[in-house]
């Protein structure tokens, strides 16, 4: 599913958070999203999840321009994305299975289903032996873990990351940006918000650097499958 | 991705909208039985809560619609009481009540002579000497005249006017004020418990509201996670929606409870009042009605106050 902003705008009070913004990413491609704090890397994240509205510009996601999209099919359209946060966002009250088996459970498939896409999610992420652990009893690494095996779950057409590795010693780092890519090997777009410049220029998938609301590069990718 | 779904051999589509939408509901009622479980203890006081508001109104309503019922019987056969003229004799009055008889909606009529009125007045007072004293009766030749059982207020005020009219009818004494006093005091009891429900409806739904909106803050992250992955407002706000069906229906449940119990205690003293009035006792009993009607209401109270408490809190709640 490609992604494309034309000179997009979001304006918070006086501040301009985002200014004039245009790129494409093809579907299939996996891009990262780099720049200081407050260089609009959230921002650009939070337009495209609609939880925020562009100020000016338009946003096409999949062809279909998200100004179109009223308030009602909001939750409908972030089904089709997998989102990992930076802090986990798990739900401590639930094992890992029902943490990684919710984003199922609201797109309503038969429990089988459940249960053979979540066990096959947390095989993947290599934690299938903790299926019915706290999510309060891991490292974490493993807790990152868990929110990429709920994010893929439902496998999602667009993967979103937002800071996945921000608490992640390099090694750990290195795993789950494994991850993202091995997932965006099977043709799923993954969008990477990250300020690790060290990670990131390891890695060789296009690169969308910000500065104080900006685009100033926007590389090529070298795997992109436009 | 299509790849990866026919490689794993997994469903691809979830359930059709429908059968989502009816397994969600059922999820949803499982997981609000099952939160319900995790806190008995504050559960049942807020349950406990419903029920005494549910159980007040219905016991005023109860007993009120009893205490009508039994005053209906009572006011089919109110007495006239016909006082003759001092001048009229036996043989006078005997066809006066002759008259009377042949009025439309009289039952029966019965000739009081004067002097077995007097001998009743001096047994029941104890008056003797006083009486001995008199040189004459004072009393009149009465007659009480018993109206059929269907003749109702209005027609009982037109027949003491008639009969106030026939030549020799001194004063025609209908007493049903005190009827009409009671009837007065049940309307105000029932009109009492219908506003006591209301105000009691309405405390049920701010209380049960108040506490689902600590329910909704508790689950703060939960929610703002369901709705950064595709659950809406709806999906979010069912397990609230049973949480309040479930507590309602209890809460309902709790009332019949009360109210079978309070009605129970009070059937030994207002069977004894009714025993006065030589009325059969008829204070009910909780019937299989009222525990509908009570988890009903209470079911409903439950339902209005989730929504009430979900549309005011969980919309509020958005991810950052």
């Amino acid at each position: 599913m490609d992604v494309v902003f034309n000179r997009v705008g979001k304006r918070f009070g006086q501040r301009d958070a985002l200014a004039d913004l245009s790129f494409e990413l093809q579907s299939g491609e996996m891009a990262f999203l780099t720049g200081h704090s407050g260089s609009g890397k959230s921002t650009l994240l939070r337009l495209l999840l609609l939880l925020e509205r562009a100020s000016s510009g338009d946003i096409a996601v999949g062809g279909r321009p998200l100004s179109k999209i009223k308030p009602s099919g909001i939750s409908k359209y972030r089904r089709d994305f997998g989102v990992v946060f930076q802090d986990h966002q798990l739900l401590s009250d639930r094992s890992i299975y029902h943490n990684v088996a919710l984003p199922l459970e609201i797109a309503g498939f038969t429990q089988r289903d459940v249960d053979r896409r979540v066990r096959a999610a947390l095989d993947k992420v290599g934690l299938l032996d903790r299926e019915r652990a706290s999510p309060d009893t891991l490292s974490g690494g493993e807790q990152q873990r868990v929110g990429i095996a709920r994010a893929v779950v439902t496998r999602p057409k667009i993967l979103i990351a937002d800071e996945p590795t921000g608490n992640l010693d390099p090694q750990l780092s290195a795993e789950i940006m494994g991850l993202f890519s091995a997932f965006n090997s099977v043709g799923v777009t993954v969008i990477v918000a990250s300020h690790d410049l060290a990670l990131i220029s390891r890695m060789s998938h296009r690169i969308l650097i910000l500065d104080k609301g900006s685009l100033i590069t926007a590389g090529d990718s070298q795997r992109g499958r436009g | 991705m299509s790849n990866q779904q026919s490689a794993t051999g997994i469903g691809v589509r979830p359930r059709p909208p429908i059968s989502a939408w009816f397994h969600h509901h059922r999820q949803a009622a499982q997981a609000s039985y099952e939160k319900l479980l995790q806190a008995p203890a504050s559960n049942f006081l807020t349950v406990l809560v419903i029920g005494v508001a549910l159980a007040l109104p219905h016991l005023g309503i109860s007993i009120a619609t009893a205490v009508q019922g039994q005053i209906e019987q009572l006011d089919s056969p109110p007495q006239l009481s016909l006082l003759l003229d001092g001048t009229v004799t036996y043989e006078e009055a005997a066809r006066i009540r002759e008259q009377v008889m042949r009025k439309p909606g009289i039952a029966e009529v019965k000739l009081v002579d004067r002097d077995r009125a007097l001998a009743e007045f001096t047994a029941a007072t104890g008056l003797q000497d006083l009486v001995e004293r008199l040189n004459s009766n004072p009393l009149p030749h009465s007659l009480w005249v018993y109206p059929k059982a269907n003749v109702r207020t209005a027609g009982l005020e037109q027949l003491q006017s008639d009969l106030g009219a026939l030549t020799g009818v001194s004063q025609v004494i209908l007493d049903s004020r005190w009827l009409k006093r009671l009837n007065a005091f049940t309307d105000l009891l029932r009109t009492t418990a219908s506003v006591l429900f209301l105000v009691m409806a309405l405390g049920v739904v701010l209380t049960l509201g108040n506490t689902l909106r600590l329910g909704i803050e508790a689950r703060r992250d939960e929610i703002v996670v369901i709705k950064l992955i595709g659950g809406g407002n709806a999906f979010a706000r069912r397990p609230f929606l049973y949480t309040g069906l479930f507590t309602g229906a209890l809460g309902g449940v709790m009332a019949s409870l009360l109210s079978g119990l309070a009605l129970m205690a009070l059937n030994a003293p207002v069977n004894r009042l009714f025993e006065l009035y030589d009325q059969v006792p008829a204070l009910p009993s909780l019937v299989l009605s009222d525990l509908f009607v009570l988890i009903l209401m209470g079911a409903g109270l439950g339902l209005i106050s989730a929504w009430y408490s979900a549309q005011l809190h969980l919309t509020r709640i958005q991810p950052k």
